[in-house]
């Protein structure tokens, strides 16, 4: 066998955050410089919106790395709201940090234990039970009335502390808001990249992937513990928000929005989220304008975003751009072949 | 002269085994042994069982009797990924490969997902040459010609360092001018990795070229085994090939 080249083509590695995650991250680092830029308490509230949303949203997008579209990012999110509602209640317990390490591994805990029953399945079997499992959740919160308060929900939370000084503010909780969002947005950026050939070999092709030897359930099976974690982080900011914990706040129904700002934002990235997220969340307040027929818009803009465009906001602002790059690339090509005085082809 | 090191492969024992899904028997009552380093072609007719066998023998689904060994150890009823860490390694009569994915990204997903490291690369440098594959390394896999990506699939499967190699149908859909790549390939895997390969393959002058010792499948059941010039004169082997019950296969043949 004769041999032309004798080295492997040297690759240059590619750093381990890509510009979609570090534009992410640092849009996110921006937020925190919200609550002191202005006292609007109309901007305070949309951030706090968007946020929880997208922070949520990260639920479906860690799934949808393997193909996976789960509706069951409401019932973590009642899970981690609901276990620091109940420690700072009942426990007096309101550090952040600790209230957060809580809502996340309460949250992961029980995807951990419902995941080994619900990941053999696929495709549209999973989507259902799934839906089904946060229909579960929400008939257990109204009806476990000792434990969440039943209809009636959580009230009376204290206000979560950080070093001591009591976050009570509008304007903390926006802080607090970012904080949690910041890191579910930094937890998913580094399992997303770090695990990225196993979420991607078991998207295209799970069945290859194992015969490589690579043990896909029990990346399906972290991977939906990390949603689960992060969405808690979701469920923790909306209920500090809110200062109760509320069945309401969690209903199935909401678990079609957090699937649409993933999917709508572009699901081929992290930053697609955020994008989908703040898109949808401002455009539903827009529509409240029109009062009933709020509803109506929501799901033409939905419409056609999935006709125009089915990579997302950002796949279509991607496409746009390499045109735009390829149209400038030609018009420089042919100028300086008129200059340089040859062909133009 | 190569850098996977000649671990030696393990020898792959199965013994009587047989599959039956309710009540259709697919195949039943077949024993063979692969030394490492040795060869064995598996040759038979459209639907004799050949792919569920290799499917059963990897792990993939579940013997209805018998038992599968690698070296002394027990591999049938474990999971598919375990046996592939064993070494038990299995490759596609499709494609297969992980589409979106530049060459360089699926071998390093067949190194990952095994737990190699790069180094092996380094080693299946020459096949990857001649193969046609380093010319390509930075394309989408997806987009390569269907010879390409078949030879990137297999080349995957030897990325992984394995132990015994179940080649399911290496030949199928290459061009005639591609098949002395399965050659090579075959010859690597044996002299250089030094592992065991059972051969399943419906082009004969392939199978006569480099197995030394084939077995016959037919209607699930083993029906001859020995050198492939005895065995493919044999009537039986030819009627099951060419016999009125299976004429899409006769066409087959003549085409390979």
């Amino acid at each position: 066998m004769s041999s032309s080249m004798t080295e492997l083509p040297t690759t240059q590695r590619a750093p381990f955050f890509g510009i979609y995650e570090k534009v992410t991250l640092a849009l996110l680092l921006l937020a925190f410089a919200v609550p002191f830029i202005t006292r609007n308490p109309l901007i305070l509230s949309q951030t706090n919106l968007i946020l929880i949303a997208a922070t949520a949203a990260l639920g479906v997008y860690i799934m949808l790395r393997m193909d996976l579209m789960s509706f069951a990012v409401p019932a973590f999110m009642a899970i981690g709201g609901y276990t620091v509602a109940i420690l700072g209640i009942r426990s007096g317990i309101t550090n952040v940090f600790f209230l957060a390490i809580a809502a996340f591994l309460v949250s992961a805990l029980f995807a951990v234990v419902l995941g080994s029953m619900i990941l053999k399945l696929k495709g549209v079997y999973f989507v259902l039970v799934t839906f089904v499992l946060t229909e579960i959740c929400q008939l257990l919160l109204f009806e476990a009335g000792s434990f969440t308060g039943g209809s009636n929900g959580l009230v009376g939370m204290p206000a979560v502390t950080v070093f001591g000084f009591e976050l009570y503010e509008n304007s903390h909780v926006v802080l607090v808001t970012t904080g949690l969002a910041f890191t579910g947005f930094l937890i998913t950026a580094i399992v997303t990249r770090a695990l990225r050939y196993e979420f991607a070999a078991i998207e295209k092709n799970d069945v290859l992937a194992e015969s490589l030897g690579l043990a896909c359930w029990k990346y399906k099976a972290f991977a939906f513990a990390i949603a689960a974690g992060v969405s808690g982080l979701a469920g923790f900011a909306l209920v500090n928000m809110l200062m109760t914990a509320h069945p309401t706040s969690f209903s199935p129904l909401s678990s079609v929005n957090y699937i649409t700002y993933a999917i709508v934002g572009g699901k081929g990235s992290i930053l697609g989220t955020l994008i989908g997220a703040a898109i949808l969340v401002s455009a539903t307040e827009i529509f409240a304008l029109r009062g009933e027929l709020s509803p109506g818009l929501y799901g033409l803009l939905i419409i056609v975003m999935t006709l125009v465009a089915p990579g997302g906001i950002l796949g279509l602002a991607q496409s746009l751009f390499h045109r735009l790059r390829s149209q400038i690339g030609k018009t420089t090509e042919t100028k300086n072949a008129i200059q340089s005085g040859g062909n133009v082809q | 002269m190569s850098i996977i090191s000649k671990h030696g492969g393990e020898t792959l024992q199965v013994e009587q085994i047989a599959k039956s899904f309710g009540g259709l028997s697919v195949f039943q009552d077949i024993s063979f042994e692969i030394k490492p380093g040795a060869l064995l072609g598996v040759i038979g007719p459209n639907g004799a069982g050949k792919t569920t066998m290799i499917n059963t023998i990897s792990g993939r689904l579940q013997l209805t009797s018998g038992r599968v060994m690698l070296g002394n150890k027990r591999v049938d009823g474990q999971s598919v990924f375990d046996n592939a860490q064993r070494g038990l390694v299995r490759s596609f009569q499709q494609t297969a490969n992980f589409s979106g994915y530049t060459v360089e990204d699926n071998l390093i997903s067949a190194l990952r997902f095994s737990g190699q490291d790069r180094i092996i690369l380094k080693g299946l440098l020459p096949l990857l040459d001649r193969f046609g594959l380093l010319e390509n390394w930075n394309r989408n896999a997806e987009i390569l010609p269907y010879g390409l990506q078949k030879m990137l699939g297999l080349t995957m499967a030897l990325a992984t360092k394995p132990r015994m190699l179940l080649l399911d149908e290496p030949a199928a859909g290459l061009e005639k001018s591609e098949r002395s790549n399965i050659d090579i390939y075959v010859q690597y895997a044996r002299d250089e990795v030094g592992c065991g390969v059972m051969l399943v393959e419906h082009d004969m002058d392939l199978i006569k070229r480099l197995c030394p010792e084939v077995i016959v499948l037919d209607g699930g059941r083993l029906i001859a085994q020995g050198e492939p010039h005895e065995v493919l004169n044999r009537k039986d082997v030819i009627d099951a090939y060419l016999g009125g019950a299976d004429e899409e296969e006769g066409h087959y043949a003549q085409h390979s």
